[in-house]
């Protein structure tokens, strides 16, 4: 039996401009979670708001015990979730969920859009960056908010990347698939097709561990790879070029949550497996994250 | 110190004690076998089975709302063959009493799942849950007419041997009216209640939040109306009651038992405290322990006195 219910203590919670906290937690969730996974948090104590919040792990520091966190505040719980001190804990579910594959090999495309950056900021912690070249694409509302959270994320960890803005503050004026677009298109100049069979085979991507969604499909471990989260009409765009570039892709999808551990079927989200079958999957339990090519994303297709 | 009798009895079928998950809250019992062993519990009941497996209804399926949620998921689940052949031999493991929660668009549907359910395995009871629409009837939800919900248990009677739960719906006018109807149909226990419908809107988009727009609200928001029904049936009908709505800690058990509930479920707290369904049976046997009860069942019904 995994026990999967966790007092946290609270070692930080700080704000970093424009509506985003840094929550860091000391317990045991840093033990056993991977990239793309998830926790399920109760913001307080009373009836109301009633339900825990899922937030995606964003750094795993093993040795010390310590999970981050980024969240936006957005409503009542994220609200009262500002107010946490220092030294308080919080009941914490986790970890949560299927996350990414962690390729051991090749290259790694990593496509943020605003803070859909979280979830990738462990992904890209725990790759190889020796071993894997990684690239990340990132696009926000404006230069305030890209500084404000990429100051002390992304900025920091000397990765390749490049923003897009939607006023154009900063970086490619547009959106975060534009630059997507320009990467395939250059991939597919410089020969996509050769780079994938480079015979980075599935043994040593092994070695990265995870349990990700591709890890189980042939091919899915091939030498380039993209991993996209952010708002769902942007994973729809991201999933096309993809499809249409012939590159594997693992999105991490949101969806409303109660039981946050597969037992309401809140979550659910559509997906047309390999064999064409249409089928229901849950987002808490069998994602966050998923194969790309098999999420549905207008159910009314 | 003698240790607090918490058996239960409903009908036939006796509980080590009187705590109860609730259907569709719960899965198919693994998901909280990672946070304690599921054979502590009185019983566990299963999400409602169909006789055919169903997709259920686009997300969002959950909202919030003060001090509750609204859920439509459209009754979503692996039909009643897959039921059998998958999940009942994995139920099997968990040495946990099972509550069968079926339900149909048709008397036949009931008919065949109640037939199907076998007799010897760890399915201790079938749930009738009378909340669906009646196709024939254009959608009328069986259990909101008198008429149709004794039909139902009627016709579910014929079809097993096992002790029947009927599981009734709050979204009527007189509760002990369908309570009544239920017990003629040949129910041996009421389960009451199921979620209140109610929406909400998103002011942003100017939408209903629910795909499927209307949802059953649950959670400590229902609590008092759950109670109060739990108080007029078992002073009108002479069956046993598993109490539920909003059960959170075992105050509000203690609450419901004192109304007159043999048993409670707890559906909505799973998700917010995954040991409720536990801390709550501890806390039965601390109260009683205090008030000098030396069994759970001599407090069932006490606010009547
Ligand atoms: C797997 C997953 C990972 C997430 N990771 C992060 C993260 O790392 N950082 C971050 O800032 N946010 C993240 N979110 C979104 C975050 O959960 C919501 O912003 C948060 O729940 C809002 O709570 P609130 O009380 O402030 O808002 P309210 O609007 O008051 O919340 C009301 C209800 O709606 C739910 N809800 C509202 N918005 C969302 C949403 N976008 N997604 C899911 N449920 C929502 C809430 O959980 C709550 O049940 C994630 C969501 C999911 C599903
Ligand atoms: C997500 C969810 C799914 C449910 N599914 C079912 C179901 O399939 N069949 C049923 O009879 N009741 C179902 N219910 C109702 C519960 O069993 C219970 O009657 C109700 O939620 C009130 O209890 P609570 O406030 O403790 O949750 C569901 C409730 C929730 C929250
Ligand atoms: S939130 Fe309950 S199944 Fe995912």
């Amino acid at each position: 039996m995994i026990i999967v219910l966790h007092r946290e203590i609270v070692i930080e919670n700080r704000s970093l401009g424009s509506d985003i906290y840094r929550l860091v937690l000391k317990g045991a969730v840093a033990a056993t979670a991977r990239p793309g996974q998830f926790v399920h948090l109760q913001v307080g104590t009373t009836a109301d708001p009633l339900l825990r919040r899922p937030f995606s792990i964003a750094g795993i520091d093993r040795p010390k015990g310590e999970i981050t966190l980024y969240y936006r505040v957005a409503g009542r719980g994220t609200a009262q979730l500002t107010r946490v001190r220092p030294a308080e804990t919080l009941s914490v579910i986790g970890p949560v969920g299927r996350g990414f594959t962690v390729p051991a090999a090749g290259e790694l495309l990593l496509v943020a859009g605003g803070i859909g950056l979280f979830p990738l900021l462990a992904l890209l912690e725990a790759v190889d960056r020796s071993a894997v070249k990684v690239k990340a694409l990132w696009g926000g509302a404006n230069r305030q908010f890209m500084e404000d959270v990429g100051r002390e994320t992304l900025f920091q960890t000397g990765v390749d990347y490049a923003v897009a803005t939607m006023d154009g503050s900063m970086g490619h004026p547009g959106v975060v698939t534009d630059l997507l677009k320009k990467v395939l298109a250059e991939k597919s100049a410089h020969g996509l097709a050769e780079a994938t069979a480079c015979g980075q085979g599935a043994d040593a991507a092994s070695a990265g561990g995870g349990s990700g969604v591709l890890a189980d499909r042939p091919g899915g471990r091939t030498a380039f790879t993209v991993a996209a989260c952010g708002p769902r009409g942007m994973l729809q765009a991201v999933a096309e070029s993809c499809r249409q570039a012939g590159v594997p892709l693992e999105v991490s999808l949101e969806e409303r949550m109660a039981c946050g551990v597969g037992a309401c079927l809140g979550c659910v989200c559509l997906v047309r497996t390999a064999d064409g079958m249409l089928v229901r999957r849950r987002v808490c339990k069998d994602g966050p994250v998923f194969d790309g090519r098999e999420v549905v994303w207008d159910e009314t297709d | 110190m003698k240790p607090i009798d918490l058996t239960t009895q409903l009908a036939g079928l006796t509980l080590k004690n009187p705590v109860i998950t609730a259907s569709g809250t719960y899965g198919f019992g693994e998901e909280y076998a990672a946070f304690y062993d599921p054979s502590r519990l009185g019983a566990i009941t299963v999400k409602g089975i169909t006789p055919l497996p169903r997709r259920g209804n686009p997300p969002p399926r959950v909202v919030e709302t003060p001090a509750g949620m609204l859920n439509a998921v459209g009754l979503e689940n692996p039909g009643l063959e897959e039921f059998l052949t998958t999940c009942l031999p994995r139920l099997e493991k968990l040495k946990t009493p099972v509550i069968v929660n079926i339900s149909g668009f048709s008397l036949d549907d009931y008919a065949l799942m109640a037939a199907a359910m076998p007799e010897d395995s760890c399915i201790v009871a079938v749930e009738v849950n009378i909340s669906c629409p009646n196709i024939k009837q254009g959608g009328l939800a069986f259990g909101t007419d008198p008429r149709s919900a004794e039909e139902v248990l009627r016709v579910t009677r014929k079809h097993t041997k096992l002790p029947l739960i009927a599981k009734l719906t709050p979204n009527v006018t007189d509760i002990v009216t369908l309570a009544k109807a239920v017990a003629n149909g040949g129910a041996d226990i009421i389960s009451l209640i199921n979620t209140l419908l109610g929406m909400r809107i998103d002011i942003k988009t100017r939408k209903p939040i629910l795909g499927n727009i209307m949802g059953g609200l649950s959670g400590p928001a229902v609590l008092p109306v759950a109670v109060r029904m739990v108080y007029q049936v078992y002073k009108a009908v002479r069956l046993p009651i598993i109490g539920m709505g909003g059960i959170s800690t075992w105050q509000d058990a203690i609450e419901f038992m004192l109304a007159g509930a043999s048993a409670v479920s707890v559906g909505t707290a799973n998700f917010v405290n995954p040991l409720a369904p536990v801390e709550i049976i501890d806390g039965l046997a601390g109260y009683c322990r205090q008030a000098g009860f030396t069994a759970v069942r001599e407090i069932v019904g006490l606010a009547h006195q």
